[in-house]
């Protein structure tokens, strides 16, 4: 009975194991893993043969967790009829954490099933492109793309650092996900007396010492800064000196402990609503339902267009963007190749057509440019985001109803510039979620500053591996 | 005496009517998920995202084409976590079935210590067996394929336990050794006399085994990447997305859509539970 | 009784070498994997030569004496178990009673049989975020519930108090099972012979009387099997505790089950594949132990309890015998 249901969620334990023993069975001989039969007996010559002339398709491995870059891959084919080229894909969600034990297998057992082009999501990038798993990603120099076409296609420094190992790129975006300060103009007015962002964005910042006065203003008129303290925390993470780890002990920068106070004095003078993000409250303070009206909330371009803009309800047109008083990058896709790729010509220049369509093509026709106006799909307007490239923002048109017409890429350019990606580790997902449990437990009163720290350090021992410093 | 009897009947009256005001309480607790579920269906996400509501909405024609636009295809789903599941259950209850007769019926020098060795199989974690299992399945190809998740069902100590239990309690080597003068085989009397003894007990083991098997998540989620290949859960998990841009809508329908047939094939066995089966095979 | 001297003990191999053929095949080697891990260094993402450790039990060693949060996890699952299994067995007892007590004749018996299994249709995933939407914070129906009733005098965070998250983690577990045990109690109790309730009935005695002479004695197998699983059940619980509060475990460890921390350590970001392993043969070793006991003390009473039973039908079949 019982058994059933743990057995099942167990099972996920060996998955990764597996990528170890897939390790050792390759090393020990043949065993490259081919899921059965695969229907394409086209793509069973593709070896690299001196003659260019056969008019099979090359065929990419396309692993992704969303059908996000799938679906690009079809408007890559609708676009480039003449690309010799089909997309195998296979998604597999990151719920549960299914997607990363997967890729990891398949990464690991090569062969001709193995992914050739691979997505990897801002929580575990890092694993990918300068972690564990590095050394299955190929250089995009190898790929033919070059240091000098990412200068020139403006992509956002923190993008490059992120998707960079030793200086050597093997990654990249086609969003940028630096982040602003998304605040209400009627509450803006009511207490600075303007809602003009360039006003705003010197009340609030920079620095946290300038927003917590902002907040003590605000609060006089009855209205909170933020909705919750994990709104702070995104802006926070991402502006320390250094990451999690520093030489392999588990190091907590002043500008992370400080988040302890802030939102301590966030929760003790109540200007927030004590919210947790992704919750009900959380929502309903993006429409001014809540316990007292929210000024505003920390988040790229997605947070805008993919949450709050079905969630602002009767404030739509309220809403104004500028940049926060902390640089800060919250989430992204980036996208890297299979190493082996470089072993088969046809193979790699098709890889490298794809990735470059999709991460460096600054023209009408790449894919940044739809993704920017929402262009997609013909005829339909889509969703409006902010892209990797700061050349297509420049002569894309960000211009959207809930911000009452501002051009938000005015602020996205400077907001991707400004955000860090030197800080990450590849085990921030879990450290910060046993960083942000303590937190609340020092905020809720349940245990003081230095025992919060403590029980934080122990648990990242007991369940990482990783001592403190 | 009369009397007492009316006070008893009295009693009970108010005794009844407590027994009913907690059965639908719990009947209601029940029910509520199920009903949040159908009627988040019906809702568009932010809508799902405000709070949670006990009337329909009117969003679901929206939701179905966001579900269709994800590739999501519920027959095939359908039919791939049927095979699964009805599979893995016949076996499941089948041969538990088998080796509990063989447990409590025959009497062979390693019974006791088989049966031992059945309960120690049964206290080891999951997690424990887990580790080696799909790299097993790797080097024998069998990934994007169904045997692995129908085989290893044979072998359920839990359910074997359960039927020897009920066998224990209901089953008289009496009616078995009839059987036998009447120039029955050990299979035939174990098909046509024993197993319609133990359908109460098969059929409330199939339906859990049933449930468990068709809401797997994991197995099928790393076994299975070919598309054609998908079970129902495993297409719902792929509609969660990222967490910045999730259809919650369209996945309380995937949801919604993939706990129908289970609810028509629970009730279907459930009627073995209802009717409370004859106990004409039980021992004098 | 013999017909003809056929040796029948045959069958009882035949018929259990599917099972064994199975175990063998599908369990048995990737358990021995597993616990031959446990005494190595393997750890990591990527494959390095994998080495026994020069103390092999140094992973044993660490997890029992250095790490607080497995020790936590096993007192956690201790009183997860206990607070749900005990009110669990009792409702679905209760249940069993009602549901077969002729007496009672209760009215659409069925249909509430059908409905209380429900709970465990349904995935843990999906009850997971149903709970934490309905216990919400600083908004949510249990808070407004509260508030509008007057029972609280401002929003409880009822997921960052390690009681109210502990007690509700119990709730859903035993909402979840309730169903499942009652089911099988009540298949436990159809297989009573009817005329132990029958000379129960003659003999006059209450409901009580002939639930804890009559139904509960002859429940011991059953109970047996239900305990049993049941708490390894428990041991192993982890849907609920890794998917309904953020993070798993949480707060402050508060539901971190054994489970739930032997994932953590193979999937938080350092695959200590050795140390889950350990952790997990641990936990073999706990559920042996436990359930050895059990079973052993619960058979003994069991063989004394079939023995006067028999005594007792006797007698009842003779006094209706005399009766008649």
């Amino acid at each position: 009975m019982k058994r059933y249901l743990t057995a099942s969620t167990a099972i996920l334990l060996l998955t990764s194991v597996l990528a170890a023993c897939g390790g050792n069975n390759s090393s020990s001989g043949n065993s490259s893993p081919s899921p059965s039969p695969s229907p394409s007996p086209s793509n069973s010559n593709a070896s690299p043969s001196a003659s260019n002339t056969s008019k099979d398709k090359v065929t990419i491995n396309l692993w992704a967790f969303t059908d996000e870059i799938p679906n690009m891959s079809e408007k890559y084919k609708a676009t480039h009829p003449d690309a010799n080229v089909e997309f195998k894909t296979t998604i597999i969600a990151t719920t549960d954490g299914a997607y990363q034990p997967a890729l990891d297998q398949a990464l690991a057992a090569g062969g001709k099933d193995a992914p050739d082009i691979y997505a990897a999501e801002a929580a575990f990038v890092l694993k990918y492109t300068q972690g564990d798993a590095s050394d299955y990603a190929a250089n995009y120099a190898d790929l033919g793309l070059t240091d000098q076409m990412v200068k020139d296609a403006g992509i956002a420094q923190y993008s490059v650092d992120i998707g960079s190992k030793d200086g050597q790129l093997k990654g990249l975006g086609y969003q940028a996900t630096g982040g602003s300060f998304i605040y209400r103009r009627s509450l803006a007015k009511d207490t600075f007396g303007t809602d003009d962002p360039a006003t705003i964005k010197n009340e609030i910042g920079p620095g946290w010492d300038k927003f917590f006065d902002a907040a003590a203003k605000l609060k006089a008129k009855g209205y909170g800064i933020v909705s919750g303290d994990g709104d702070i925390w995104h802006a926070i993470e991402n502006s320390s000196d250094k990451g999690w780890l520093v030489d392999g002990k588990l190091h907590i920068d002043p500008k992370r402990e400080a988040f302890l106070d802030l939102s301590k004095k966030l929760k003790d003078n109540g200007f927030h609503n004590d919210t947790q993000d992704w919750n009900e409250a959380w929502f309903a303070d993006m429409s001014g339902t809540g316990k007292q009206p929210i000024f505003g909330f920390f988040g790229p371009a997605w947070l805008i267009n993919y949450v709050m803009k079905d969630q602002v309800k009767d404030t739509n047109g309220d809403w104004a963007v500028t940049e926060p008083p902390t640089g800060f990058f919250w989430g992204g896709t980036w996208l890297l190749a299979n190493k082996d790729v470089a072993k088969n010509d046809a193979k790699k220049e098709a890889v490298a057509e794809f990735i470059k369509w999709v991460t460096l093509d600054t023209s009408d026709t790449g894919l940044q440019n739809y993704w920017a106006n929402g262009t997609m799909k013909d005829g339909e307007q889509g969703t409006k985001d902010s892209v990797a490239s700061a050349v297509v923002m420049a002569k894309s048109n960000g211009t959207i109803d809930m911000l009452g017409g501002q051009n938000m890429f005015d602020v996205f350019v400077p907001a991707n510039a400004n955000a860090s990606g030197k800080n990450l580790t590849q085990y921030d997902e879990s450290i910060n979620s046993l960083w942000r449990d303590q937190v609340r437990e020092y905020t809720a009163g349940n245990k003081n500053r230095d025992k919060a720290i403590a029980d934080f350090k122990q648990q990242v021992k007991d369940q990482l591996n990783i001592d403190s410093e | 005496m009369a009397n007492m009897e009316r006070s008893g009947t009295v009693s009970r009256g108010i005794n009844k009517t407590m027994i009913y005001i907690v059965l639908i309480f719990l009947a209601l607790l029940s029910i509520l998920p199920f009903w949040i579920m159908f009627v988040n269906a019906t809702r568009s996400t932010p809508e799902i995202q405000s709070g949670l509501s006990l009337l329909p909405s009117t969003h679901l024609s929206t939701n179905w084409n966001v579900l269709l636009d994800k590739s999501f295809d519920p027959i095939r789903g359908f039919f791939n976590s049927l095979i699964i599941s009805g599979a893995a259950t016949l076996l499941t209850v089948y041969f538990s079935s088998l080796t509990a007769y063989g447990l409590t019926v025959y009497n062979w020098k390693m019974r006791q210590s088989f049966f031992t060795f059945i309960m120690c199989v049964m206290m080891i974690p999951a997690q424990a067996s887990a580790i080696g299992f799909y790299q097993f399945m790797y080097k024998l190809h069998w990934t994007n394929n169904f045997l692995p998740l129908i085989l290893p069902a044979i072998a359920a100590p839990a359910v074997v336990f359960f039927m020897r239990q009920y066998l224990l309690a209901t089953l008289s080597i009496e009616m078995v050794e009839a059987a036998r003068i009447d120039g029955s085989g050990e299979f035939y009397t174990f098909n046509r006399i024993v197993m319609p003894i133990m359908v109460p007990a098969v059929a409330t083991q199939a339906i859990f085994a049933f449930v468990a098997n068709w809401n797997n998540l994991f197995m099928p989620l790393i076994l299975l990447t070919q598309k054609d290949k998908y079970t129902l859960p495993v297409m719902v998990s792929l509609l969660r997305g990222d967490i910045y841009k999730t259809e919650f809508g369209s996945i309380y329908l995937g949801l919604a859509l993939t706990t129908l047939p289970l609810f028509v094939i629970y009730f279907l066995l459930s009627r073995y539970i209802i009717a409370g089966v004859a106990l004409g095979g039980v021992k004098e | 009784m013999r017909r003809k001297g056929v040796n029948y003990s045959k069958y009882g191999y035949i018929f259990s070498l599917p099972f064994i053929f199975a175990f063998l095949v599908f369990s048995l080697y990737p358990i021995l994997y597993t616990a031959a891990i446990g005494f190595t260094n393997l750890q990591g993402l990527i494959p390095k030569p994998i080495q026994v450790l020069d103390n092999p039990f140094q992973n044993f060693k660490d997890l029992i004496y250095h790490n607080v949060a497995f020790r936590t996890s096993l007192t956690n699952t201790a009183i997860l178990w206990i607070t749900n299994f005990i009110p669990q067995i009792g409702l679905a007892l209760l249940l069993a009673a009602w549901f077969t007590n002729q007496r009672l004749k209760i009215r659409g018996q069925g249909a509430f049989k059908v409905m209380l299994y429900m709970p465990n249709i349904i995935t843990a995933s999906t009850i997971a975020v149903l709970f934490s939407t309905l216990f919400a914070y600083p908004m949510g129906p249990v808070n407004s519930l509260f508030e509008m009733m007057g029972w609280s005098d401002g929003p409880i965070f009822f997921l960052q108090d390690k009681t109210t998250a502990r007690g509700i983690v119990s709730f859903i577990q035993f909402w979840m099972w309730y169903g499942n045990t009652m089911i099988i109690l009540v298949a436990g109790v159809m297989g009573i012979n009817p005329a132990l309730f029958e000379s129960a009935a003659i003999d006059g005695a209450n409901g009580f009387q002939t639930f804890f002479r009559i139904t509960l004695p002859s429940l011991r197998t059953i109970l047996l099997y239900v305990l049993i699983v049941s708490m390894i059940g428990g041991l192993q619980m982890f849907d609920i505790p890794q998917l309904f509060i953020v993070p798993s475990g949480g707060p402050d460890n508060a539901t971190l089950t054994t489970s739930v921390f032997i994932y953590g350590q193979a999937f938080k970001g350092s695959y200590l594949y050795n140390r889950a392993a350990a952790a997990s043969m641990i936990m073999f070793l706990i559920a042996a132990i436990l359930s050895a006991v059990l079973f052993y003390i619960m058979r003994d009473r069991d063989a004394a309890r079939i023995k006067k039973e028999e005594k007792k039908l006797r007698k009842a079949a003779k006094a209706a015998a005399r009766g008649a």
